[in-house]
């Protein structure tokens, strides 16, 4: 790695904000989001001249250098103080940096304009930064800061070799940083990143005002952890950090989801991402609400309840003291600091995301666990209470990025670094090995912690460059997604928007499976269409050869559907019931027709149920529309030559059920699961069912039991019958992933309509969701999916109710409770 | 499957027609059939001649054929491009239903409407407040398009 020397020499014409009053600027200089310098503030004055230099250590030509300029006096005040800031990636000024090696003498002096931040606060002015790379031995010079006497070159770009790498005639004024301290724009954790070597922030003790004032306002910003700021703490579970231009973002941990605007404590749910500023109408926000609101049992604290530990107050070390925000550190993954020095041959690292993990330089290995952390678990005895402690190692170790934690009550609990997310369920032990869960039981988020666990779900090291064009983003990832290997896309996925600057912390690639979905899945293409049953779940068109490329293209939507929940992104798209069974290679049966095609349901039902000889003329055989040309198809051996008769009836539903959903599409399924399992393995994907698998790569909503009520039909019940009440109070305790059950068993489909339940389609155009009074008390509910309905016997006490409705919900494998 | 039922359908059309109305193939097209309703005695479109068009599905009897009106009619259950509102055509479709069956249907809704589930809520207002208006405007729409 290369160390290079930025000198920030001045700034020019800067804007003036105050009618009345100069700036004291100053400015503050990161790499990566992980060095961060501040320069002395100049006073009163809109061409600030600060000619101070600073090192920075393990630089690429890759490396963004963050220039961010401030006045000094309004600084701390919200929105205010900010006077632009320059980007530069270090390879565009010094080129390749590991090239050059002789020319150790390379300088280049650059001016750049001063850029607008997201708030759109008007910038004026230039930069001139000059930029050289020093040699090995520079490292060793204890001094960072050179002060030059001469100020012939602040105003004059161009080859400058007046500054030299040994800062003989420095002055330097080591403001006594240590590695712990945090600074308000690097997260704490990442503060500490730049203690791995001789890194302390020093600057020139240029003159001696400036400089105090400079280190005032650093110390005035350095108290606060990232879960407040200068206006106070951050709502719960929000979190303040700075990406690599050293722009402050803020992260929402219980949506997961990041923005640019600080939170206020009312406004808590409502997430913007960073990269929103599409020409989207208010119905595709709507959506992209809706989407964001998503999440799964396992993968964050949303909606798991109980599940999650919530106040994880002291870590299994009894002895660390001082462990104040060991809660909100739970919360993000970060590590909590202040355990002490490292055991001798240590050293932390961060990983270019920004994880902790650590060196044992003794041994030559890493990991993800602090050894200042105990190293056992504690569990009560079986008969009584003593605390036992066995070694975490004898179940194997845990996964890639867990970590294992206790709460101050001893209990074990999980921490998944790469998601950022506790559990109390031990990744390691499948949801079967588990004796306290009963067999019939279905526990979606063990399955997922499980699923998640496997080592080919696990995100390989590196990183995987998507770039694509908003407006083009189908062929544009169809090109990007195909040409690299199965290996390249399970690098943590970096997707860039042309001509956006938003980092990928998640948000950007949300959006971008978000957008995809809607694109790839639009029935304008023809690859997909909409099932008869409703306008949104949707299914593969059987005409989809009309393109000829379009098995090319379905292995393309495998692909991306196996990247959505490999990399754990939602895709805004619902199948039809019989899509996800035909992804876990299941039988179709006659209830999977309802939700594809109600119509042709109701007849073969009708065909089972009534006499057919001598009415239906039917054989062995279906006629299909091949663009206008009538095709006879044999279901069996010279079908067509073959009566129906009411004999042999059963046999004929069967084989023209398998043909209307699975043979029509053969193909183009085949393509589609060959890329899905080029990312996720078939035998992995089987621990689901169907319904879980819708779960897995549609994610689960938030669902507005409100609303929900608001727009529910009654027949034979009155809303204040008590049977309804019981009914409203059972469904509002549930979590979320219990209503999305009772979504699905009784309207086929997780999905909520965009605008709330209103919109609710069922098979003959809209239809609200429907509780009819129907069946004993001693029956379980049954539901209607084409007509959202179920049936709800008037149960005589809530408990049975609760029992009943939970069992029909979780219970009912496949679609169609007919 | 369809074209066989669709086939058998027109022979028996042939075989025993129903009364006052008729069905058949525009073309060579065994899956786009036209049809003609007379006007019943007893309602003020006596006397027209209504001509419809069929479309079957290619699962055909498995979903009900497409049928709508081709000449204009003031009627509360079909509306202005010829729709109708019958609840046969729609979820009370069953595979042993024809198209014979479907037009005997038709020529009673002429009969009797249903403004209770009405296409056009205008028109059935005036059937429910004033009869004679109705009645009035439908024999004059009659006069001025199927005969």
């Amino acid at each position: 790695m290369t160390t290079i020397s930025a000198k920030l020499v001045c700034a020019e014409s800067l804007y003036k904000r105050d009618v009345f009053r100069f700036p004291d600027p100053f400015a503050v200089l990161t790499i990566d989001g992980s060095q961060t310098k501040s320069t002395s503030a100049a006073k009163k004055t809109l061409n600030p001249y600060w000619n101070e230099s600073f090192k920075f250590v393990n630089v690429n030509e890759n490396s963004i250098l963050t220039i961010q300029v401030f006045d000094q006096k309004k600084f701390k005040k919200k929105d205010q103080g900010f006077l632009g800031v320059v980007n530069v990636r270090i390879g565009d000024v010094l080129g390749h940096l590991d090239e050059d090696l002789n020319n150790n003498e390379h300088q280049e002096t650059i001016t750049r304009d001063l850029k607008k931040s997201n708030d759109g606060a008007v910038v004026s002015g230039r930069l001139i930064i000059s930029l050289s790379k020093l040699n090995g031995n520079a490292s060793n010079s204890s001094s960072s800061a050179t002060r030059h006497s001469s100020a012939t070159n602040n105003t004059t770009p161009g080859r400058n070799n007046t500054v030299r790498s040994n800062g003989s005639n420095t002055n330097t004024s080591n403001r006594g940083h240590n590695s712990t301290s945090t600074n308000s724009h690097t997260r704490s954790t990442s503060s500490s990143a730049s203690a791995t070597t001789s890194n302390n922030i020093s600057s020139a003790a240029a003159t001696g005002a400036s400089t105090s004032n400079g280190s005032r306002s650093a110390d005035s910003q350095r108290q606060y952890s990232s879960f407040e700021d200068q206006y106070g703490r951050l709502p719960p579970g929000w979190e303040r950090r700075t990406d690599n231009f050293g722009r402050t973002y803020y992260v929402d941990h219980n949506t997961r989801t990041t923005t640019w605007k600080r939170p206020a404590m009312e406004q808590v749910s409502a997430g913007t991402s960073s990269s929103t500023n599409g020409n989207s109408s208010t119905e595709s926000d709507a959506r992209r609400q809706q989407y964001r609101g998503r999440s799964l049992p396992g993968n964050s604290e949303h909606g798991s309840g109980n599940a999650t530990p919530t106040t994880p107050t002291t870590t299994g070390n009894a002895s660390s003291a001082g462990n104040t925000n060991a809660a909100a550190m739970a919360a993000t993954g970060g590590t909590t600091s202040g355990l002490g020095e490292l055991p001798p041959g240590w050293e932390q690292r961060y990983t270019p995301e920004g994880r902790a993990y650590f060196v044992d330089h003794n041994t030559r290995t890493t990991t993800w666990v602090d050894p200042r952390r105990q190293q056992y678990i504690r569990t009560y005895g079986p008969t009584n209470n003593s605390i036992q402690q066995q070694p975490v190692s004898q179940l194997g170790p845990l996964p890639s990025g867990w970590e294992m934690r206790l709460t101050n009550t001893a209990r074990v609990y999980f921490v998944d670094h790469n998601t950022k997310t506790t559990t109390w369920d031990d990744p390691r032990l499948p949801s079967s090995l588990d004796q306290n869960v009963p067999q019939y039981k279905r526990d979606f988020r063990r399955k997922v912690i499980y699923f998640r666990s496997q080592p080919a779900l696990r995100i390989l090291p590196g990183q995987c460059h998507i770039k694509v064009r908003r407006k083009n983003i189908f062929e544009d990832a169809y090109q990007e997604i195909m040409r690299q290997t199965p290996e390249d896309l399970k690098k943590r996925l970096m997707i860039k928007f042309d001509g956006e600057e938003g980092l990928d912390y998640g948000g950007v690639s949300r959006e971008f499976f978000f957008l995809l979905s809607h694109e790839m899945f639009n029935p304008i293409y023809c690859l997909f269409e909409y099932s008869s049953h409703d306008n949104y779940t949707i299914q593969i068109n059987p005409n989809s050869g009309i393109n000829p490329e379009h098995l090319n293209y379905f292995k393309f939507i495998g692909r991306v559907v196996g990247l959505g929940v490999f990399h754990r992104r939602f895709l805004d798209a619902f199948f039809v019931g019989a899509f996800y069974k035909m992804m876990l290679r299941k039988k179709v049966v006659l209830q999977d027709m309802e939700g594809v095609d109600n119509e042709v349901y109701n007849s073969l039902k009708w065909i089972l149920e009534n006499p057919i000889e001598g009415i239906l003329d039917l054989t062995f055989s279906v006629d299909d529309d091949r663009f206008g040309e009538i095709v006879t198809i044999d279901l069996k051996a010279d079908g067509r030559d073959v009566e129906v008769t009411d004999e042999n009836k059963k046999e004929y539903v069967e084989l023209f059920t398998q043909w209307k959903i699975c043979d029509r599409i053969k193909e183009q399924l085949k393509a589609f699961m060959d890329g899905f399992n080029e990312i996720i393995p078939e035998d992995l994907v089987t621990v689901f069912d169907e319904r879980e698998l819708e779960l897995l790569i549609g994610g689960i909503a938030e669902i507005d039991v409100d609303d929900w009520k608001k727009h529910t039909d009654y027949r034979g019940y009155q809303e204040s019958d008590q049977t309804i009440q019981w009914f409203w109070k059972i469904v509002s305790e549930w979590d979320n992933e219990q209503k999305a059950r009772l979504l699905q068993f009784t309207t086929g489909t997780s999905r909520i309509p965009v605008n709330g339940f209103k919109d609710l389609q069922g098979s003959d155009g809209p239809r609200r969701f429907t509780i009819e009074k129907a069946g004993e008390i001693d029956q379980l509910p049954k539901s209607h999916t084409c007509f959202n309905r179920v049936d709800l016997p008037s149960y005589d006490n809530y408990e049975s109710m609760k029992q009943k409705l939970t069992i029909a919900v979780e219970e009912t494998i496949g679609f169609g409770q007919e | 499957m369809s074209l066989k039922r669709i086939t058998k359908e027109l022979n028996d059309l042939g075989r025993d027609p129903p009364t006052s109305c008729s069905a058949g193939p525009v073309g060579d097209d065994l899956y786009h059939w036209q049809a003609s309703i007379m006007g019943p005695p007893d309602s003020p479109y006596a006397g027209g001649v209504f001509f419809l068009s069929i479309h079957f599905p290619t699962d055909y009897p498995f979903k009900p054929p497409k049928i709508s009106f081709t000449t204009k009619i003031y009627h509360p259950n079909i509306n202005a491009n010829g729709n109708i509102c019958l609840d046969i055509l729609k979820d009370q479709w069953s595979p042993a239903l024809t198209i014979s069956k479907v037009l005997l249907s038709i020529c009673s809704l002429l009969t009797d409407a249903n403004p209770d589930d009405p296409l056009v809520p205008e028109i059935a207002h005036i059937y429910k407040t004033d009869r004679a208006k109705y009645e009035a405007t439908a024999k004059e729409w009659t006069k001025k398009y199927a005969v």
